[in-house]
């Protein structure tokens, strides 16, 4: 590439109209600017990050801001983003572990040395750039980076967090079809197109949607009969393996109460009545957050991490919401939610929920749990036994709340009993903590009056 | 309470202003004994009088220039350019002098003045007399634009207009003169930059100017027999314009069509398409699609001309393309 050829007259404050060979001195800079990406620090305490793939080979155009490799860190599994606009020269780390801080790729101008510019840092060119005496030429160079990202024509991909199908080609699709898309994990690329020329239009993704159980393999052509489908591990899938293997090996405990949801119901039919519009709804599930988060900070024991060498106990409760997503499972957390209202508390479940199933949690969001409730009475499941959190102490499975006879001093009466199941890692807590933990989240949500 | 005609609506509009306000004059050719070529000002000349009911020499640079210097004298004039085709002959007066004295006085003078003026196809006047060119002005800085098309909507602006103390250019349709409606004796004024919903629809938002949006209603009635449920909006104010009234439409019905009689091409519908497609991009299922005239000087045979100008019929298409399925 020739830099006069690229330089449209005019553009070159010194010398107007006139490019003389070798460009202009203000792109000259632009020349040598490489960035090297870096491994980033995703949350407090990240040591190193695994790179499971990357999503762009060397020699692709790469735009600031789109996905460019997908890292597991211990909590997550998630798309890292660019951050430079450029073509990706080189990556150095190609799979596997690599330490926070190291250089695992170079961005920077087609047909440009790397090997002369590995180890050149940002702050160099920055020097560079002041030397040339105008503070202007950073941003010119960005500004030709940019005229060269629009050059190059590029075709954008669609982002799907499972990759797949439609990868590569250009999808045609409404604006707002990509939107509800993005907004409930499903593939463009899988979904036949009934507008003009077969574009994607919202009707054929809602489609999909209310079609669709919610299974990743839904998106998938179906398997001829008879045939075994093997469906590859997604990274998050893997994450979810290990640390559930992890915590199986936790010498674990069950305890269950059952509580009768009459006043909670009344509660919350009442606080779903006086939502603001707009608002979200409070749900059950928000008075039973509140609840817990009341209880932990009566019974500290519980809202405990098991730090191997040590028992942590937290000042606050940092309740996670199980949330199921199409790629899986993922555990935001609602921060000191023993502060929230019930009112917060739903705006912050209906925060988190959202994004997760839009795949836009952020580290923070999923960071710092004390607690984790997972509540399938959705689902109709009457009891179920949790697996462990770690290194939460303690995980609270919540069924479906069923009308129960219950005896009465006068007969059997039909009650709204709803099943509780605590699973306990016994190195942190003893089971009469836990019973105690446990009767109180049952009274609390028996008269909510008592949480004041 | 009375039925009034567009026209009879513009003529109450001035007449009540004229009654209760001595700073309000009207000034264009033919308006005082002849009434004006379209008959708006018919009968004003015996309630008013020759000093406010002024009869002008055929010169639109005259007619507006003058009115711009009474207007920074503090009268409230509303001049009359007889065809929006002529609006090319003042184009100096408002462009450059109307629309920029209170910005380069910094604020010490004012141009309260209102440019009345009508235009539209549909009777065959020819290439010089049937124009719709509206969208010229709007992208002038220092001047309001208005486009009404109901009685009570040609009343409730030209007063508002009258008392807008910037220059405003108002467009009246030549084929609504006569549309009636029941009007209240009183003016209700209504502020310059507020849309209006004539209908409200789920499935697609036609932003319709002018004649036009009686054009979109009548097609919404034929989509609503084939089941596409149509909404209608008339901006009304072209500038300032009601963005949020635009765009909360067609979040809510994800497609849009525009319709005016103007040209296509860089007409008033290509900047809503624009501020559409940027406003609420993640909610458009379609195209924006248009609606205009064909890219040409308006032909005299009335056949043509018909041919040329959009109707009813082609509001519909336009609701179907954007609502239109492969094999559908």
């Amino acid at each position: 590439m020739t830099l006069s050829g690229t330089v449209p007259d005019g553009d070159c404050p010194s010398i107007r109209g006139t490019v003389p060979a070798g460009g202009c001195p203000y792109n000259r800079t632009a020349v040598s600017m490489a960035d090297e990406v870096k491994l980033p620090r995703l949350g407090q305490g990240m040591e190193s990050g695994t790179i499971v793939k990357w999503l762009k080979a060397e020699g692709d155009q790469v735009e600031k801001g789109e996905p460019l490799y997908e890292l597991d860190t211990d909590k997550v599994t998630q798309e890292v983003e660019a951050e430079a606009t450029g073509v990706l020269l080189k990556i150095t780390v190609a799979e596997g572990e690599a330490d926070v801080g190291t250089t695992i790729a170079v961005i920077g101008r087609q047909g440009e040395d790397v090997s002369a510019l590995e180890g050149e840092t940002a702050q160099a060119v920055a020097e560079t750039a002041q030397e040339e005496g105008s503070p202007g030429a950073a941003r010119e160079a960005e500004r030709e980076r940019g005229r060269e990202a629009t050059a190059s024509e590029q075709v954008t991909e669609i982002r799907q967090p499972s990759g797949g199908n439609g990868a590569g080609a250009r999808i045609k699709a409404s604006p707002l079809a990509r939107r509800i898309a993005r907004e409930r994990g499903i593939e463009l690329g899988s979904l036949k197109g009934t507008g003009p020329e077969g574009r994607v239009v919202a009707e054929d993704v809602e489609r999909a949607a209310a079609g669709a159980p919610a299974q990743p393999t839904v998106t998938r052509p179906a398997a001829p009969p008879g045939e075994v489908e093997r469906i590859p591990l997604t990274s998050v899938r893997r994450t979810i393996a290990r640390r559930l293997t992890e915590a199986w090996q936790a010498p674990a405990f069950q305890i269950a109460m059952s509580a009768d949801m009459t006043r909670a119901q009344q509660l919350h039919a009442g606080l779903a009545e006086q939502a603001k519009e707009g608002e979200p709804k409070p749900t059950v599930t928000d008075i039973l957050t509140k609840a817990c988060a009341a209880a932990l900070m009566r019974h500290r024991g519980v809202n405990a991490l098991w730090a191997e060498d040590a028992i942590e106990l937290h000042p606050n409760a940092n309740v996670g919401i199980a949330v199921a997503i199409e790629a899986g499972l993922v555990v935001p957390v609602i921060h000191q939610a023993e502060g929230l209202t019930i009112a917060e508390l739903a705006a912050a479940r209906a925060d988190i929920v959202t994004r997760a199933r839009e795949s836009k949690l952020r580290q923070e969001d999923l960071d710092g749990g004390t607690f984790t409730i997972s509540n399938l009475g959705m689902f109709g499941v009457e009891q179920f036994v949790a697996v462990l959190n770690p290194p939460q102490a303690a995980i609270l499975a919540v069924g479906a709340i069923e009308a129960k006879a219950v005896a009465t001093e006068s007969g059997f009466d039909s009650r709204p009993l709803m099943t509780l199941t605590l699973t306990c890692d016994h190195r942190a807590l003893d089971g009469a903590t836990a019973a105690n933990f446990l009767r109180t989240v049952k009274a609390f949500l028996e008269e909510p009056g008592l949480m004041l | 309470m009375p039925e009034l005609s567009y026209r009879e609506a513009v003529r109450d509009a001035l007449s009540q202003a004229m009654r209760e306000d001595e700073d309000v004059f009207i000034m264009g050719e033919d308006i005082a004994e002849m009434g004006g070529s379209m008959g708006v000002t018919q009968g004003m000349l015996d309630e008013f009088g020759p000093d406010r009911v002024r009869n002008t020499p055929i010169s639109e640079m005259a007619i507006v220039g003058s009115g711009i210097g009474a207007a920074m004298q503090g009268m409230r004039p509303v001049v009359e350019v007889m065809y929006e085709d002529f609006l090319t002959i003042s184009m100096e007066q408002i462009v450059n002098q109307a629309a920029k004295h209170r910005y380069m006085s910094g604020g010490q003078l004012k141009v309260p003045l209102t440019i009345r003026t009508q235009g539209g196809a549909g009777w065959s006047p020819g290439a010089q007399h049937a124009q719709q060119v509206e969208a010229w002005f709007v992208g002038v800085p220092g001047l309001k634009v208005v486009f009404a098309s109901t009685p009570s909507d040609v009343r409730g602006l030209l007063w508002s207009a009258i008392y807008d103390d910037n220059p405003v250019v108002f467009f009246e349709h030549r084929r609504l003169y006569g549309l009636k409606e029941e009007l209240a004796e009183q003016i209700e004024p209504i502020p310059i930059g507020r849309a209006r919903v004539h209908r409200e629809g789920e499935d697609v938002t036609v932003v319709a100017t002018g004649r036009l949006v009686h054009e979109a209603l009548a097609a919404a009635e034929e989509a609503e027999q084939q089941g596409v449920s149509v909404e209608v909006v008339d901006p009304r104010t072209l500038q300032p314009l009601d963005e949020d009234a635009i765009v909360g439409s067609v979040k809510k019905t994800n497609r849009c069509v525009v319709a005016h009689e103007a040209v296509t091409r860089m007409g008033f519908g290509a900047e809503i398409a624009a501020v559409v497609q940027h406003q609420a991009f993640d909610w458009l299922d379609a195209p924006v699609e248009r609606v205009g005239a064909k890219f040409t000087p308006l032909p005299f045979a009335p056949v043509m001309e018909e041919y040329v100008v959009p109707h009813a019929r082609d509001v519909l298409e336009a609701i179907q393309r954007t609502v239109q399925r492969d094999g559908s």
